[in-house]
């Protein structure tokens, strides 16, 4: 049983990897669960989660070089799929191979989490959100950044990818976010699913390699994470469908 | 509102707004910041964003799109990124008619706050400007919603940015065949 969830914002510096791996280990405590770096062309995960160094990632797997369970890492509690951050590991990949890999992964994790390319501009970085069950749109409470959600929510109904939910992300004091998340949940299919305050954590947490909810379980963030875990109700499909939904998902030609 | 072109002292691609008022605090900057979107998502694909600055400090904004000027403006720069960005220097003088236009001034840390949401960028911004500065700029009132509120409670424009992003989506999807 699965269920493939694309983490999107369309935008950067919404702290949507923060929030990937954040999700995803509030998740593993009732979950088993998998995150894979689908952000092929920058690359964030490996930073996080403190495999910077490793031998494998997804661009070998995407180049056809690895099989997808040789770039998979125990980390923290989930399946950590990263994907590298060379260009020539960039150029190698192919980008339609992340369905077969989502598809292989499928079969023995109940939720996938994808970290999604930060941008709509490409093929490949709209690939995520065409091949998830549902997306989660990371959003902060400014003006671009709600543009871009709302242009994130239309690209996946284009797909009938569902939009499971918003987590407001990087809020400080000043703004009014209980008005501000009422007022665009409104405009949004899903529902808020947390609210997460700015935070030196945050930093902190990316300066060790470490996922926010293992270098500071007890921040407010952290705490706002896993709120957002508890919200967010996972469907969980039957596996073998999933697997055959993204093998069958037509794929881009190019990047 | 019409601009010599002025000496381009910047021109690059960004995605935050805020970056050309940093870039005019940094500097210093007398003369304008040029913002032209990127994005085929922009309210008035045609449309430019155009802030003014005396030594660092925002003065006025306009947008050629939507002929919005002062805070108005502002929202619809906001919406519009990621840009291309080009800063160009004019002399003082010559901004002098402009400037004293009131429907186009802002308060110097409001486009901080509301193109970039960056509270420590506005501080410094106000820091920076000289007393009086806010006179003559149409300035906001306490009970007044937030620009981000206001930008969600209009319906319309909402609506617009929806339907421009589904057909974007749609004619995408059929380009890329999925």
């Amino acid at each position: 049983m699965v269920e493939a969830f694309a983490v999107a914002s369309g935008k950067g510096g919404t702290g949507k990897t923060t929030s990937t791996l954040a999700l995803g280990m509030a998740l593993s405590e009732r979950y088993d669960v998998t995150v894979i770096d689908a952000d092929t062309g920058m690359a964030n995960v490996l930073f996080h989660a403190g495999l910077a160094d490793v031998e494998t990632t997804l661009h070998d797997v995407l180049a056809g070089d690895e099989p997808a369970t040789a770039a998979v890492y125990e980390r923290f509690g989930m399946d950590v799929v990263p994907c590298g951050t060379s260009l020539d590991g960039f150029e190698d990949a192919d980008p339609t191979r992340l369905r077969d890999v989502v598809a292989d992964l499928a079969a023995d994790t109940d939720v996938i989490l994808l970290d999604s390319a930060a941008a709509l501009g490409s093929k490949a970085a709209v690939l995520p959100v065409v091949l998830a069950d549902r997306v989660v749109v990371v959003l902060q409470p400014t003006i671009p950044s709600l543009s871009d959600g709302l242009k994130v929510q239309e690209y996946a109904a284009t797909y009938d990818t569902d939009v499971a939910g918003m987590v407001f992300n990087r809020v400080t004091d000043d703004e009014n976010i209980d008005t501000i998340a009422a007022k665009a949940e409104r405009y949004f299919d899903g529902e808020t699913l947390a609210t997460v305050p700015e935070s030196d954590s945050v930093r902190a947490a990316r300066r060790a390699g470490k996922p926010l909810l293992a270098h500071a379980p007890d921040s407010a963030a952290a705490a706002a994470y896993r709120q957002a875990a508890a919200t967010l109700d996972v469907h969980a499909g039957d596996s073998a469908a999933v697997a055959d939904r993204f093998r069958s998902a037509v794929v881009p030609a190019d990047r | 509102m019409k601009l010599p072109q002025g000496r381009l002292v910047r021109r690059r691609v960004v995605s935050d707004p805020g970056t050309a008022l940093s870039n005019a605090l940094e500097t210093e900057l007398t003369g304008y910041a040029r913002l032209e979107s990127q994005d085929a998502l922009l309210l008035d694909a045609d449309g430019v964003g155009v802030l003014t600055f005396e030594d660092g400090v925002p003065v006025v904004a306009y947008h050629t799109g939507t002929d919005s000027g002062g805070r108005d403006a502002l929202a619809d720069i906001a919406v519009a990124g990621p840009y291309r960005l080009e800063l160009y220097e004019l002399a003082a003088d010559v901004l002098a008619d402009v400037h004293t236009t009131r429907e186009l001034r802002v308060p110097p840390e409001t486009p901080a706050e509301r193109l970039a949401s960056d509270p420590t960028l506005a501080e410094r911004t106000r820091e920076v400007a000289p007393d009086g500065r806010c006179d003559g700029a149409t300035t906001k009132t306490d009970d007044e919603p937030s620009a981000v509120e206001a930008f969600l409670d209009d319906e319309e424009k909402i609506a617009t940015i929806q339907e421009r992003a589904r057909a974007e989506a749609e004619e995408r999807a059929a380009e890329w065949d999925f």
